[in-house]
């Protein structure tokens, strides 16, 4: 099965190692995906606060090489790149004035036809469970994941339908539980960690931060579990300076769901590039039993 | 205690109102202040402004309040007020919409460095067609530079220091910049955008 692909600009920097997890457990799940020809970036979550009409006009350049490719389906791990996408999908749905203009500057024009996937879109829904169920060779017994959704993957600044619940998702918690993991349940799942405001308002991420760490730890997490590369970059790199902060003995893990489900596929650490975590994260790897 | 007596001019607040009910596409007179908004924001006790008063500043036309509080220049973006308004009012449009304002007039932003961060964001993104980190950075510190001088520029610096190397340690530091081949394509949208605004 092929689908389309947009990495996106964190994917091929800050965190290329999510782009290499995609690919190569999409692969053992037997998907091509097929990067999206000369990419662009959506503009994030900057492009809005500064100018809508590039907020809506950057992801359609990409959704246009999507329509073009032939193929129906487009998968986006990142959170903040699938909001925006989505967003200007649905926009340029409504508004075929707009349409027009920003199609009248692209060479592959935006018709709209393309299916947006988040990462958890495509294991649950691409993947064929019961033949998933036989391929997991590994069983991550000893993993206790607070799912951390974040913002970005349920709630949206325009009338966008949500797959899952958007107070409290499931997604993530019924992969985890797929590979033997035990998810916990907790109340900040889809709290806010801070984005961007770790470089440009510090003190206010860092308190986002502290609550989400705080709520795992006493839920009894001892990892946290995410899709979005600016939540796992953030809860990773300033984590030591959050528990030093807020009196934070605990250190928390903050894995891609690439990890886990790669890691019951039977691929190794070095295979995942697990050891380019800030927080260890190759410690709970001994909790994982063969099937 | 005394509480201030509000005055209501619905032809002075008038301009204000229209202004933002257009650009952010919101219908600020659905508010009926029922602050389901304010107990979710995430950001209120540092903003000290909920999503209802903000709303509550532009009906009542106080621009300079609308523009200048802390509720528009360290709002998360995370959506919760929109998610759960009854009346579907996305706050985090309006304060999207404050800052572009705010922009345009040439005005100093309340949290300079938030506007410097997201300006700086979409300049490399524009300029490469793919956002460089490293370019990205280096706008942002020019722009802190240009705020507060060379010790600003140094304080920021030895901030991130130990971050920098801690990421540089694990290879999630990137000096090169990729670059869209169609870049020109990229350029007619930012055109299109300033032709546009």
């Amino acid at each position: 099965m092929k689908i389309a692909y947009y990495p996106g600009c964190s994917l091929h920097a800050s965190s290329a190692f999510y782009d290499h997890q995609t690919k190569i457990v999409t692969k053992k799940l037997g998907i091509e995906l097929v990067e999206l020809d000369d990419w662009n970036c959506c503009g994030a979550t900057s492009a809005c606060k500064t100018d809508t009409f590039l907020s809506i006009a950057l992801p359609a350049r990409n959704l246009g090489i999507a329509d073009a490719s032939g193929l129906d389906e487009l998968v986006i791990p990142c959170s903040s790149c699938y909001s925006r996408s989505l967003v200007a999908q649905s926009v340029l749905a409504d508004n075929q004035e707009l349409k027009d203009m920003i199609n009248s500057e692209l060479s592959k024009k935006v018709s709209g036809r393309v299916k947006i996937l988040s990462i958890v879109e495509l294991l649950l829904k691409k993947v064929n469970l019961p033949q998933f169920d036989e391929q997991v060779k590994y069983k991550l017994e000893g993993f206790k994941p607070a799912c951390y959704y974040g913002c970005l993957l349920t709630r949206f600044p325009y009338d966008i339908k949500v797959s899952d619940n958007v107070e409290n998702p499931q997604g993530l918690d019924i992969i985890c539980k797929r590979v033997g993991a035990h998810p916990v349940d907790w109340n900040y799942k889809t709290d806010c960690c801070g984005a961007s405001a770790t470089v440009n308002d510090t003190e206010v991420a860092l308190k986002l931060m502290s609550k989400i760490m705080k709520d795992a730890i006493a839920r009894g997490a001892n990892c946290f579990v995410t899709t979005c590369p600016m939540c796992q970059l953030n809860l990773d790199a300033y984590q030591d300076m959050v528990r030093e902060k807020y009196n934070i003995s605990q250190r928390m893990p903050v894995y891609f769901i690439t990890e886990l489900v790669g890691l019951s596929l039977g691929l190794s650490e070095r295979d995942l590039q697990i050891d380019r975590h800030l927080i260890d994260a190759t410690g709970l790897l001994k909790e994982i039993k063969q099937v | 205690m005394s509480t201030e007596t509000v005055k209501f001019e619905p032809e002075y607040a008038q301009p204000l109102l229209q202004e933002i009910m257009d650009r952010s596409g919101q219908n600020l007179l659905a508010c009926y202040q029922c602050r389901r908004c304010a107990a979710g924001c995430p950001v209120s006790d540092e903003a000290g402004v909920t999503p209802d008063r903000l709303i509550r500043m532009i009906v009542f036309g106080q621009k300079e309040e609308a523009l200048k509080n802390f509720l528009v220049w360290r709002c998360v973006a995370c959506y919760t007020c929109g998610e759960r308004c009854p009346n579907n009012i996305q706050t985090a449009r309006i304060t999207e919409t404050l800052k572009q304002i705010s922009k345009k007039a040439n005005l100093e932003p309340l949290v300079p460095k938030v506007a410097a961060f997201h300006d700086s964001f979409l300049k490399s993104a524009t300029n490469n067609g793919r956002l460089s980190e490293m370019e990205f950075m280096i706008l942002l510190l020019k722009k802190i530079k240009n705020a507060g001088g060379w010790s600003a520029v140094i304080a920021e610096m030895k901030s991130q220091s130990k971050l920098g190397k801690a990421l540089y340690k694990k290879k999630r530091i990137h000096f090169g910049s990729e670059k869209v081949k169609n870049l020109s394509e990229i350029k007619k949208l930012v055109k299109k955008a300033e032709a546009f605004s």
